[in-house]
């Protein structure tokens, strides 16, 4: 069932065997694979079932370089289905060499391995609704997906690695009526966790404060308590959490908050195909199953532990959209309807400076001479997107020339002076907001650097096209301050660990030293992949559930009573 | 047809033996070295009116055993349960085993066992079958040896309801993932399955007198299964239904399918009604751990059942057809 925390009397103690708190995702599918064995879980969500202006203001937050990393109420969402009430919906699974310990990459490598992850990816492919769990280009589509640049065929590079779409899935509404539904689940919306209560002697978690809607105050007493809240506010509750354990919970060896990773991410460089417009395709293909499937060009293993690179992928992009040079009608239609895309898909989609007038009018130009284009572009969007349940998941535009831009996605190197950490203003319930110190290194800039020259070089060197970089470019650190952190991706601040000296949490998400407190989602992550969190996510997700189903003993179902 | 008729073997008669399910029976038996298959209905060569008494009687004056698989008019249905048991007081066959439907628990969710009551709202066939529950419930009570069996939907070659009709709402892009709207416990008792089971009941022992939920698949959702069922009819790509869409099917168009169905029979009068919608959304798990006990009840997998359909020579040419 799911229910609001306000009608819930100030002081009341609510019992259950698992206690999660966050409804995103993670929480999400946690709450959903335990309801079925037979225990009685709390899930703690602290928005709505839509978004409010009172829960997001419990998102504000610091941050030290405002040009590198968005506000901390950007690019997050506090209603249930977290994340993904916003999200894009691009699925891929992590890679092997992900999982392995880089000697070329300072604090990589998971306790877990990569088949322990991977057998999972089946079951959060369903839960995304991404299809089916195939990722081979050869193999996802009947008869095999279209070739990305025909007659390319790279020695450094794989691309017939493909990322899937979700619909996108919001799991709030995708999956409400099975929230409500699932018997021994009760969902408590507007419940945000304020504190953990730890034993005396700091073993177990005796107690979660929880505050609603109206700042009345209870408590949730549970045998297990999940931390489900994302890769910001986790971090944020464990240091909050400092009664007990001095400099907060599972932060013994100073690692809560620290190591916090999202992806380098941009556009870049101009990419002139030789040959005839048909031989790229940049767009999607449709797999049996239905879902919208496009290849991508990603470094080797290989090739990056001879490069000492990390992991990374390109896509074939349309040229930046802001510079009207492109003559493209619907990308200039997009220019001009920037106003109504929001915050978080404009940044990245229109523009990096205020444009000029000149500017506008150039694009307005565009648009008006490439009528017939823009119309049919428009007319698509309406229909496969606006109007689909499984939606075109991207903007696809065919550039009047064979001229393409670079989309990368690069992992980023685990650092532990990039960090989360407590500000100095408080948030409503009296406690620190966060403040976020993202940083990039040498390491981060350089993959990007130098994959990009290997991928141009094999490219002249097939005869397929000249990649090149504009003035402004050249200097790719510029390029990855321009873009900054990628939003969304919140990764590595609980890190799993071997031993408590190099994790928050241990193999299985347990906290290290408490005995009842799990993590999920991408806190644990201790490295980033060059892939998109969620899947795995939701894949690490459902491994946790099937860990504590095991693990959790019975103790009598939800009740409540009041002191 | 056997050369000649072996009276060893017991005669049990087929109430509805031209139907789906009877004729499949009929065919069973027919095979069975212990039963001798009198398929009974209007058209077959045995001729019995299910809802004449007269009729009914006689039929009953020779046989070991009746299997109830009158399907038609709810209230037809009812009249012929009626009808086979005040018969059946005065003319007694050794068992009446006799066909009900999960449709008996209404908008019931979770796991359900024979025990669990009918929810609201409840169809007007699952009224009736309730009905016919109860006049066999009587009659076992008043001394008679009767079996209930209780199949979900039944899947397999030959089945209007719930094989051809899928096939070509799915090749239609008319039904697909549902998404939310196929979250529903997807039952289906395969025919082969559903037949076993009524040939078990006739001699399984300490069944007399007892009900019996009837299903083949077991945790397996609406939207997995059309998902399934689609890819192995080559229906891709499979098509996102919004809720929306479902919503026009349901209240809008259905009513207008309906009344053309009863001129043609095509894909396009194939209608999507509330009810159904409401089937694919149902959370509902028949729980048939007491048939598989009892009754040796047999479970074929989905791919299996899935396969099966695809091999017969109806499906074939279903697809053939445009
Ligand atoms: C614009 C955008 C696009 C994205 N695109 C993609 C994509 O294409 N592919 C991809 O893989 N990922 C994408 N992401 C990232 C994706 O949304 C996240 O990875 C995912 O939502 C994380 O799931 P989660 O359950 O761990 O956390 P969240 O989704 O952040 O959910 C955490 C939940 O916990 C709740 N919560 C927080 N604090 C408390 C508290 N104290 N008490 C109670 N509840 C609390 C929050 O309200 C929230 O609902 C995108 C994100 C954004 C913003």
């Amino acid at each position: 069932m799911i229910q609001s925390a306000d009608d819930i009397v100030r002081g009341s103690v609510v019992h259950a065997d698992i206690c999660i708190v966050g409804g995103g995702p993670a929480g999400i599918v946690l709450a959903l694979e335990l309801s079925r064995t037979g225990r009685s879980i709390l899930l703690l969500e602290s928005g709505g079932e839509a978004p409010t202006e009172q829960a997001r203001a419990l998102n504000i937050g610091e941050v030290a370089e405002g040009s590198l990393h968005s506000p901390p109420d950007t690019y997050r969402q506090r209603v249930l289905g977290g994340g993904t009430s916003i999200w894009g919906g691009r699925c891929v699974p992590f890679d092997p060499i992900d999982f392995e310990a880089r000697p070329w990459i300072d604090h990589s490598g998971w306790p877990i391995g990569y088949d322990e992850v991977e057998r999972h990816y089946a079951a959060a492919n369903a839960w995304c609704e991404a299809g089916e769990y195939e990722y081979d280009a050869r193999l996802a589509a009947p008869n095999g997906m279209r070739a990305l640049l025909r007659g390319f065929s790279p020695r450094h590079f794989d691309t017939n690695g493909i990322e899937r779409f979700s619909c996108p899935t919001d799991f709030g509404s995708r999956y409400r009526n099975r929230l409500r539904s699932a018997p021994n689940l009760r969902v408590l919306l507007s419940a945000t966790a304020t504190r953990l209560r730890a034993a005396r002697d700091g073993s177990r978690i005796d107690a979660l404060d929880v505050c609603n809607g109206r700042d009345a105050a209870f408590s949730v007493v549970a045998g297990q308590f999940v931390l489900a809240m994302g890769g910001m506010e986790t971090p944020r509750l464990l240091l909050t959490s400092d009664d007990v354990h001095a400099g907060g919970i599972g932060n013994a060896n100073d690692l809560v908050g620290r190591f916090y990773m999202c992806h380098v991410a941009g556009t870049i460089g101009s990419l002139r195909v030789n040959g005839a417009a048909d031989t790229v395709w940049h767009g999607y293909d449709l797999a049996a199953d239905g879902t919208y499937c496009r290849r991508r060009i990603a470094p080797r293993p290989a090739t990056q532990a001879a490069m000492g690179l990390s992991n990374a992928v390109f896509r074939l992009h349309h040229p930046r959209i802001a510079d009207p040079a492109h003559g493209t009608g619907p990308l200039s239609a997009i220019f001009l309807a920037q106003r109504f895309i929001s915050y978080e898909y404009a940044k990245r989609l229109v523009s990096d400076a205020p444009p000029s007038a000149k500017t506008w009018l150039r694009h307005g130009m565009n648009a008006a001479i490439d009528s017939p284009s823009t119309a049919r572009f428009l007319l698509h969007w309406v229909k496969a997107r606006i109007l689909a349940d499984r939606k075109f998941p991207s903007i696809i535009v065919r550039p009047r020339t064979n001229l393409f831009s670079l989309d990368f996605h690069t992992e980023q190197a685990p650092n532990p002076d990039s960090r989360i950490g407590l500000g100095s203003s408080l948030d409503r319930f009296g406690n620190r907001q966060l403040r976020v110190d993202w940083r990039y290194c040498r390491q981060d800039v350089d993959t990007v650097a130098q994959s990009f020259d290997l991928l141009g070089q094999e490219l002249a060197d097939q005869a397929i096209g000249q990649l090149t970089l504009a003035a402004g470019e050249r200097d790719i650190e510029t390029v990855v301050r321009r873009d900054g952190a990628y939003g969304g991706h919140h990764i590595g601040t609980a890190r799993m660990g071997a031993t408590a000296r190099s994790g928050v949490v241990d193999r299985n998400g347990k906290v290290f030293g408490v005995n009842n407190l799990h993590i999920a989602g991408s806190a644990v992550f201790p490295t980033s992949s060059q892939a998109n969190p969620t899947l795995t996510i939701v894949a690490m997700a459902v491994r946790l559930a099937e860990h504590l189903s095991e693990r959790v003993t019975r103790v009598p179902s939800i009740r409540e009573s009041v002191n | 047809m056997p050369d000649s008729i072996d009276y060893s073997r017991k005669p049990v008669l087929i109430l509805g033996a031209s139907g789906f399910i009877g004729s499949r029976v009929a065919a069973a038996l027919e095979r069975s070295p212990i039963y001798r298959p009198v398929a009974a209905s209007r058209r077959s060569a045995i001729s019995v009116d299910a809802t004449d008494m007269q009729s009914v009687l006689r039929a009953l004056r020779d046989v070991d055993c009746v299997v109830n698989c009158v399907a038609g008019k709810d209230d037809a249905m009812v009249r012929a349960a009626q009808v086979l048991c005040d018969a059946a007081r005065s003319t007694p066959p050794r068992r009446i085993v006799h066909l009900s439907s999960m449709a008996v628990y209404g908008a019931a969710t979770g796991s359900v066992t024979e025990d669990h009551g009918p929810v609201e709202p409840v169809s007007l066939y699952g009224r009736a079958k309730i009905a016919c529950e109860g006049i066999v419930g009587r009659y076992v009570r008043d001394g008679g040896d009767a079996v209930i069996l209780r199949p979900s939907c039944v899947f397999g070659p030959g089945s209007t309801q719930w094989t051809t009709r899928l096939i070509r709402l799915l090749r239609a892009g008319r039904l697909g993932d549902l998404g939310a709207g196929g979250d529903g416990g997807c039952n289906l008792a395969f025919i082969d399955d559903v037949v076993g089971a009524i040939v078990a009941a006739l001699d399984a022992p300490d069944v007399s007198g007892r009900t019996f939920n009837i299903s083949s698949s077991a945790d397996l959702t609406w939207n997995q299964f059309l998902m399934a069922f689609s890819k192995a009819l080559g229906a891709t790509p499979i098509r996102r239904i919004p809720g929306r869409t479902l919503r026009i099917e349901t209240r809008i168009l259905a009513p207008f399918r309906r009344v053309a169905a009863k001129a043609v029979k095509a894909g396009w009068t194939e209608a999507i009604t509330p009810s159904l919608a409401a089937l694919f959304r149902q959370d509902i798990r028949i729980d048939s751990g007491a048939a598989q006990s009892a009754l040796w009840l047999h479970r074929t997998p989905p791919e299996q059942m899935i396969a099966a359909v695809l091999r017969d020579n109806r499906t074939k040419q279903e697809l053939a057809a445009v």
